[in-house]
């Protein structure tokens, strides 16, 4: 920054000075100038400066050293800072150069009040350069004969200015060229050093302002060198596994410098150095043999050197170069274990020996095989059985009893001292007590209250899975402790099953398990929960126990979480060796959501919602209320058969009264002149004179009228017509007549006269369209005249005897129903009119030519009867068309006669508008 | 003031004389060295035969162990001093034959010629330190050589870096006499020695 502003105070100056010259040349003439001119000023020191005016601007431009006016830039200084010398000389004085600002110009007012720059000078403001400090060098040895050195220092505070440091060496005698740093100002190096001459090395400092110089070192360069390391290492396998030897070549003569070493060696596998006793490799050597390695282990060597007294510093360390040693017998025995298995036949076990591969510092080589042998102890007696096995695992089936393995491991060079596992027949011996287990620095440790006298140990473990068999591994630890870490790859939050079994010289303690966690975690899911039985204030709820891959640690409890749709949830702790729960003081009825969580020492997880609506009614309410109920619906039933049964005649006489049947009656029997005669029938016993009193007479009210179009009521009116215009015959009404009777229909004929004359006109019946019992009867009446006496002969009853029952039954049909609910004859009627047409299939032609005559020809004819047998028609005509497709000539040619007419009791009307008693 | 200056002087004798073998041990086997690079790159045969050169002393001398201490020293700072020029000057021509290209041969001379320099500096510290001071080197420039063709040049240096050779092994026997008869005791004949030329 401040040389940036002295170009700008160099670049105003030189314009300044360009004025001067113009002025010089002839334009205008200088009238003054500064003294000193451009100084360079220690930063904190007082500058005094002079501004000289020229004799000449006295006499042309009147300009007095008075009316000079300092200026700092464009700031004027204060006239305090003034002094008046003489008349052409103006001084002004700053007491510190801190305040100092360029360029600092000397200026006048010409004529009083135009300002007018007469000189100007630039002010750089600096600091002394200090004294360099710590200078320091070091000669690096670059190849075998290039040694330069570099010097270091501090060059010490900034000084503002353009300082310039150089490197001075000399010796006494003979000084050498300086050593000027390139783009630094704290090192420098020089090319080339001769050794064994002491060398005087300061360094200089100087600026504008001044030189400084720092300390000299005299030293000979020798005692600053950092030698090239060792190289073309090589590494070669010594007669003894344990040992190496390195070679190696020195880069430094040892004419220039003796040497001494340091050796440093490692496993390749380990990542720790260790080092050959410094005192060991202290001379001067190429070679260096290094004893107590392991056999058959990859080691890596690396080497340094540094003067042989000290002086100086270490080299870097060479490269890296690898070497195997030899191999050796195997060091110790395999750790055998065994599992038994008695499975099969407790007589003879199912043995599986097991033991872990040597270690490579253990098995000094490569292990080609084991030896295993199996001796039976007292009481059996057998000769040892002997393997060779590769594998490191051994099943055998043994008579159950004591023996002992011994098992040796082989290499190249020798065999293993043999390891001993004594399989008793039973652990009979004590066991470890207070097995504990705790996490620590990320392992599992298992600690244990030992019992006396104890071999060593084993300890198994086996993580818990449902999804994969618990495959044991093992360890033997020595007798004399009570607590180990368990060496495998020990997962977090997974169970492990420990167990640990003492073993001792002349037997085995059995095994104590525990369960343990390297580290818990919270459940991976929440139980299940759901209902086993939902009652009107209470729920029982049923789960599973997680799995152990779900639990991640020790379920230490449950809660079950419930709440109803609009209500706070309620939470409920339950012991987690539990799987049922019931939830009391519910509200019946009620939705319930609930859901259950699991909870390690870690944390709890929530397992899915479930819901249940509790039960309105609580067990035995419902049982409680209809039974009563239908026990008093029993009550009431019997009370009203009981009651029903003593009113049996007056209900009988209301509701099913006693129909004279007209095919029981003897129409020839009968006579209205012979009434006596009648009373030799049964139905006249039986129905005795008192007895029809209350012959039911049907009625047509008359706002029943409405119901009946004025069409519908024109053959009401035509039969009066026809009536009137018959011959004087008046109509007998038969089938379709409710509750007649002969004697009704007697009675209500007015024209006996005309009945008794005609021998072949009988009046049988009457029609009597009314309201039931006391309702207004409708004068309808109608009154069938048939030609043809309505029972004319038994005989064609007789030979009828199908059709006319059938008829007869419709009669009673039409007589019983026409005061009694039309819905319910319906069926019946149905059901009647098909047992018609499979009776006898000519009745039914004719059945359904009247039927479909009376349709054709005269629809409103019908529709009387549709009004009381609605959907039973239809079936009825749908089914008679079958027999109008048989012969439908007799329909269409032949307009029914009277006589022709098939006999029947159907009221019915025809298109002449008669009503056609059969 | 000088029974306080024996023991630091006599160590500072012993030092000198130390440093002074080490030198001459590592200016031997540079040389050694020096000449390899040297026969290779000038094309020359190791076995070649080199008579004596003008100007270069020979190592060589009658009555050696005879000599005094001092007398030691000024031999021996008479040929190096004149090794140095020799060496100055065999550098110069090496650069006019090979230029800056040749990488080996130039640096290996230089560090040899600073060797000698160095021990021929050694030598007058010693001398300073007998109190018999350093002859002063001729003030004017040596002589200059006869031109020699470009193969005389080559074998008058393989001539000067054998006899450095020879010079580096006999100053670590003189050195060694030095050092073992310490600082007094070349005080001894030093009226003959103080005849000596003072530059060869």
């Amino acid at each position: 920054m401040f040389s940036g502003w002295n170009w700008a105070v160099h670049c105003f100056y030189l314009f300044l000075n360009i004025c001067s010259f113009e002025v010089s040349g002839g334009l205008v003439q200088s009238c003054g100038h500064i003294i000193p001119e451009s100084p360079v000023l220690a930063l904190g020191s007082n500058f005094t400066a002079l501004c000289i005016l020229n004799e000449s601007c006295l006499d042309f431009g009147n300009i007095y050293a008075s009316q000079i006016i300092w200026k700092m830039k464009n700031k004027v200084v204060p006239k305090e800072q003034y002094r008046e010398i003489n008349i052409t000389v103006s001084s002004v004085t700053f007491n510190d150069t801190s305040s100092l600002a360029s360029p600092l110009t000397c200026n006048v007012l010409a004529d009083g009040q135009i300002e007018q720059n007469i000189y100007g000078i630039s002010v750089t403001v600096g600091l002394p350069p200090e004294k360099p400090e710590n200078l320091s060098c070091i000669v690096y040895q670059l190849s075998n004969l290039r040694y330069p050195m570099n010097c270091t220092w501090n060059p010490g505070r900034h000084t503002f200015l353009d300082t310039h440091f150089r490197l001075k060496y000399r010796w006494s005698r003979e000084s050498f060229p300086d050593c000027i740093p390139k783009s630094v100002n704290n090192s420098c190096t020089i090319s080339d050093v001769q050794f064994f001459v002491n060398l005087e090395v300061w360094v200089e400092a100087a600026n504008a302002l001044g030189k400084a110089e720092s300390d000299r070192l005299v030293f000979d360069p020798i005692e600053i060198v950092k030698p090239l390391p060792p190289h073309n290492l090589s590494v070669n396998s010594g007669i003894l596994p344990t040992v190496l030897k390195l070679s190696w070549e020195n880069r430094i003569s040892a004419a220039v410098m003796k040497l001494k070493f340091n050796i440093r060696y490692r496993i390749s596998s380990d990542t720790n150095w260790m080092q050959v006793p410094p005192e060991d490799t202290a001379s001067p050597r190429t070679s260096f043999s290094i004893q107590g390695l392991r056999p058959y282990t990859e080691y890596v060597f690396s080497i340094r050197c540094m003067k042989e007294d000290g002086v100086g510093f270490w080299s870097d360390w060479s490269e890296e170069k690898v070497g195997v040693t030899t191999e050796d017998n195997p060091s110790k025995g395999p750790t055998v274990w065994r599992t038994i298995d008695a499975s099969p036949s407790p007589a003879f076990w199912t043995v599986r020996l097991m033991w872990k591969a040597l270690e490579p510092f253990e098995a000094n080589g490569v292990i080609l095989q084991y030896e295993v042998t199996v001796r039976a102890k007292p009481p059996l007696s057998h000769p040892p059985w002997r393997y060779n096995v590769t594998t490191t695992s051994l099943t055998l089936k043994l008579p159950n009893g004591t023996y002992e393995v011994t098992l040796i491991a082989h290499n190249r060079v020798g065999a293993s001292p043999p390891s001993v596992l004594l399989i008793p027949s039973s652990n009979s011996k004590a066991p470890v007590k207070n097995i504990r287990t705790l996490p620590k620095d990320g392992k599992l440790w298992v600690g244990w209250t030992a019992p006396n006298n104890v071999l060593k140990y084993v300890i198994e473990w086996c993580l818990m899975s449902n999804s994969s068999d618990c495959i044991t591994e093992w360890q033997v630890e020595p007798g004399n402790i009570q607590g180990t870490y368990l060496k495998g790859d020990i997962k977090p939050f997974k169970c492990y099953l420990i167990t640990v079994y003492p073993l001792y010289a002349d037997g085995q303690g059995s095994g104590q398990s525990v369960k343990a966690y390297l580290q818990q975690d919270r459940p991976s899911k929440g139980p299940t929960v759901q209902t086993k039985k939902v009652g009107k204030a209470e729920a029982v709820l049923t789960w599973n126990h997680l799995t152990v891959d779900e639990q991640n640690g020790f379920i230490r409890s449950y809660t079950i979480l419930y709440k109803t749709v609009d209500g706070n949830e309620t939470a409920v702790s339950v012991d987690p060796s539990k799987t049922e729960y019931t939830l009391s003081s519910l509200t019946s009825d009620t939705l319930y959501t609930v859901r259950m969580m699991a909870y390690t020492d870690e944390g709890g997880r929530s397992g899915p919602d479930f819901t249940f609506t509790t039960q309105k009614f609580g067990r035995g309410e419902i049982e409680a209320i209809v039974v009563p109920v239908c026990l008093a619906f029993l009550l009431i039933v019997l009370l009203g058969v009981l009651f029903c049964f003593n009113k049996r005649d007056l209900i009988k006489k209301h509701i099913w009264p006693n129909v004279p049947d007209p095919s029981k009656s003897n129409i020839a029997q009968w006579s209205p002149q012979v009434p006596a005669k009648h009373n030799f029938s049964s139905k006249d016993q039986m129905y005795p004179e008192g007895s029809f009193t209350d012959v039911s007479v049907v009625e047509i009210e008359a706002d029943d009228k409405k119901s009946f179009s004025e069409q519908d009521l024109k053959p009401f009116d035509l039969l009066k017509k026809e009536k009137s215009t018959s011959e004087g015959h008046s109509s007998g009404i038969g089938g379709s007549s409710c509750m007649s009777s002969p004697r009704q229909s007697v009675s209500d004929s007015d024209e006996g006269e005309t009945t008794q004359n005609t021998s072949s006109t009988v009046q049988y019946s009457t029609v009597v369209l009314n309201g039931y019992r006391d309702q207004t009867p409708v004068q309808v009446f109608s009154r069938s005249e048939s030609t043809q006496p309505l029972l004319d002969s038994e005989e064609r009853l007789e030979d009828h005897a199908g059709g006319s029952d059938g008829t007869t039954q419709r009669q009673h049909y039409f007589k019983q129903n026409c005061g009694q609910d039309e819905t319910k004859t319906d069926r019946p009627f149905f059901e009647r009119a098909k047992q018609i047409i499979s009776a006898n299939e000519e009745d039914l032609a004719g059945f359904a030519q009247l039927q479909i005559s009376g349709q054709s020809s005269q629809p409103l004819g019908f529709e009387l009867e549709e009004n009381t047998q609605e959907a039973a028609l239809p079936d009825v005509l749908q089914t008679s068309t079958e027999g109008q497709t048989v012969r439908p000539e007799t329909v269409e040619g032949n307009v029914p006669s009277v006589d022709e007419m098939p006999k029947s009791y159907l009221p019915q009307t025809v298109r002449q508008g008669g009503y056609m008693p059969q | 003031m000088a029974a306080a200056d024996i023991p630091s002087a006599a160590l500072r004798h012993h030092d000198l004389c130390s440093r002074g073998i080490r030198l001459a041990r590592k200016m031997r086997s540079d040389v050694t060295d020096l000449l390899d690079i040297y026969v290779e790159r000038q094309g020359l045969d190791a076995s070649i035969s080199v008579a004596a050169v003008d100007g270069v002393p020979a190592a060589a001398a009658e009555r050696w162990a005879e000599q005094s201490g001092t007398q030691r020293l000024l031999d021996n700072l008479a040929a190096y001093r004149a090794f140095r020029t020799l060496l100055a000057q065999m550098l110069e021509e090496q650069r006019e034959q090979l230029g800056d290209a040749d990488a080996e041969l130039g640096p290996a001379l230089a560090a040899v010629l600073l060797q000698v320099s160095a021990f021929a500096y050694h030598l007058e510290e010693l001398l300073e330190l007998e109190s018999r001071g350093a002859p002063a080197e001729e003030g004017s420039e040596p002589p200059a050589p006869p031109r020699l063709s470009l193969f005389e040049q080559k074998l008058r240096g393989l001539g000067v870096l054998r006899e450095l050779a020879q010079w580096a092994v006999r100053s670590v026997r003189d050195l060694r006499q030095l050092a073992k008869h310490g600082p007094g005791t070349t005080l001894e004949g030093s009226g003959t020695a103080l005849g000596l030329p003072e530059s060869q």
